[in-house]
């Protein structure tokens, strides 16, 4: 029989049954919108996760804390991260740059009274934490010294605006004691004054309290503060920390493995958004599942329609048969018809779920127009394709079993049949 | 042996299980039928006379004894080549019609083509012009419930033709049709056994066999005389 006549023959049964043909159809498309919609509403999810955790910083970060790996809180054991320790790290496999971090001391900006609380945060040029959110100014450059990015919060209290600040020359006092409002939050030592030209202003989104300044002036100043050369905190106290950045976000793996290898702590967003990946695949199937059961139940009415369509037509294949239809022609037939139930009930579903997932939206935005404004449900296209792929497969399982018998039906039986 | 055999039975048996019981619908049936040869098979219902004609169609297999048609051995084909043998080889035309409600005539006379993988614009052709043959053009493109009895015979006769077979079965083929319509329907099957078409007919009734050639009788499964 020719694929032609196949398609013709089958599209006549299946559109002859009309209203059985699109019950039928539409259990399978019910099915479909569902697992199109739950894997959608999952797939929304992760996609917002996601987004947030790639808004808080770049994937191809490695973190690494002055500490031994495993244990954190309380009971984490420091370790020194010295200047052979970064060089180390700069011999780690895909490593593209290494900025070292050193925390000075608490302290206030004067200029800014009493609540300018700032963390000095000593930083190399080109860091990580020092990109992309300036809102004045600039960056921090190489060799500056006695310069300061400050958050928006702190330039608007030494300035009648952000933009202001930058230019202006201001006392950053570090040590002693540091409060906030009337509380004691910390400090060390006696309190010194360094004149700090600001250079530029970022947003206050990242922190409300950190400063950036040279990484040499952090160093100095924290040795000021302790009574030690520069040389002598580097070697003793070691950086803050350090930021690996890798060349690609597939090889973080390989260098926190390394990192700890070397005996220190490390930390990657990657790593966090692998884990939260398999949490959503779980949720993702637990959806599924649920839609499945509702794609079962479609297929159980496609066996039904099936047993049914094969009775009704027992006769018919009895004729066909007699005039030299093969068992795989009739078997065929049926199986095509099947299909139809599929196909049809496929695109109708997954034109039921991405238009039904839209009309949930517009409901949700309309009843909460401050929600995030990121979608809920996603739709790409390997959930499309896989949603008719996946209602083809169920109705050809479902109608495998009635074409059979119709295959296996003796001619001279059928054609008796009344 | 003046022209090859289109059929070749020797002790063909067929035997039912019935409960505990065994019917045997065939009991050793040798029969011999020469190409282009008119014959009728005649007997009282439960004589087998049926059973002979199906499994000549391949819609029955035997059960016993050897079967040939256009030389080809019956018993040693799969299912495929069954269907392959009913569709390329014999025509089959039944009491009841058995035509196909929700097609057209034409795609009806049509149908056993489509199944032999022909193209349509050729079997629809193919099909219009032996329902010409059989004066029957008018209702081509009519739905069978718009056919009369006779209509249905003929339009039956033309989809056993369609694929040019070595044989033409009719098992009771005037059963259902008024003395009018059978005595026409006869004259086609003597008109077609003129142009040289190989006919077997399967009938209860004299004067139907006696417008054959040959007419062999049966009784109880086997060949009488």
């Amino acid at each position: 029989m020719r694929p032609s006549d196949l398609v013709a023959m089958s599209l006549g049964n299946y559109t002859r049954a009309r209203l059985r043909s699109a019950l039928t159809t539409a259990g399978v498309a019910i099915g479909t919108a569902l697992v199109v919609l739950l894997i959608a509403l999952a797939t929304g999810a992760e996609d917002n996760v996601r987004r947030s955790i790639f808004s808080i910083g770049d994937l191809r970060l490695v973190s690494v804390q002055p500490f031994q790996p495993g244990a954190s809180g309380l009971s984490a054991v420091p370790r020194t991260i010295t200047d052979d320790t970064v060089s180390q790290f700069k011999r780690i496999a895909h490593v593209e740059g290494v900025f070292r971090q050193f925390d000075a001391p608490l302290g206030t900006v004067v200029e800014g009274g009493e609540d300018a609380t700032i963390r000095p945060q000593g930083i190399e040029p080109g860091a990580p934490v020092d990109r992309g959110d300036l809102i004045a100014g600039r960056h921090l450059a190489a060799g500056d010294r006695a310069v300061a990015i400050v958050p928006g919060n702190i330039a608007r209290l030494i300035a009648p605006s952000a933009g202001g600040a930058v230019g202006k020359r201001v006392t950053m006092r570090i040590g002693g004691a540091v409060k906030l409002g009337s509380t004691r939050i910390g400090g060390s030592g006696t309190p010194r004054d360094y004149a700090v030209t600001v250079v530029g202003v970022f947003d206050e989104q990242a922190s409300q309290t950190s400063m950036r300044i040279p990484l040499e002036d952090a160093l100095a100043a924290g040795a000021e503060n302790r009574g030690l050369t520069p040389d002598a905190l580097r070697q003793g106290t070691g950086y803050s920390g350090v930021a690996i950045e890798a060349d690609d976000s597939q090889n973080v793996a390989d260098i926190v493995k390394a990192v700890q290898e070397l005996g220190f702590s490390s930390f990657s967003l990657k790593q966090v958004v692998e884990q939260i990946d398999q949490g959503f695949g779980v949720f993702r199937g637990i959806l599924a599942g649920i839609g499945g059961v509702a794609l079962l139940v479609a297929a159980i009415g496609i066996a039904n329609t099936m047993v049914m369509s094969v009775l009704e037509r027992t006769r018919e294949i009895g004729i066909m048969k007699a005039v030299g239809a093969a068992p795989g022609d009739i078997r065929t037939l049926f199986l095509a018809e099947a299909a139809y139930v599929g196909v049809f009930g496929g695109v109708l579903g997954l034109a039921l779920g991405v238009g039904g997932g839209q009309l949930i939206e517009r409901i949700i935005r309309n009843l909460n127009p401050r929600a995030n404004p990121a979608p809920i449900f996603v739709v790409g296209p390997d959930l499309a394709l896989g949603a008719l792929a996946l209602a083809l497969v169920v109705a050809l399982v479902a109608g495998f079993l009635p074409a059979r018998r119709a295959m296996r039906m003796s001619a001279l039986t059928a054609l008796r049949y009344e | 042996m003046s022209a090859p055999l289109a059929v070749e039975a020797h002790d063909l048996e067929r035997v039912y299980a019935s409960g505990t019981a065994t019917v045997a619908a065939l009991a050793g049936v040798t029969l011999a039928v020469r190409s282009g040869e008119f014959v009728a098979v005649m007997g009282p219902s439960g004589s087998g006379k049926s059973t002979l004609l199906n499994v000549i169609a391949g819609l029955e297999r035997p059960t016993g004894g050897t079967i040939r048609v256009g030389g080809e051995d019956l018993t040693k084909l799969d299912e495929q080549a069954l269907a392959r043998h009913r569709s390329k080889r014999v025509g089959m035309v039944f009491q009841a019609f058995n035509l196909l409600p929700r097609y057209r005539v034409v795609e009806n006379v049509a149908l056993p083509l489509a199944f032999a993988g022909t193209g349509r614009a050729l079997r629809l052709a193919k099909a219009r012009a032996l329902l010409e043959r059989l004066g029957m053009s008018a209702r081509a493109e009519h739905r069978t419930n718009e056919l009369s009895g006779g209509e249905l015979q003929r339009a039956a006769i033309a989809r056993a033709l369609v694929s040019d077979p070595a044989i033409l079965l009719a098992d009771e083929p005037t059963g259902n049709l008024d003395s009018a319509n059978g005595a026409a329907l006869i004259a086609l099957f003597k008109e077609l056994h003129a142009q040289g078409q190989t006919v077997l007919l399967v009938t209860h009734d004299a004067t139907i066999a006696a417008h054959a050639e040959r007419t062999v009788r049966m009784r109880d499964g086997r060949m009488v005389d």
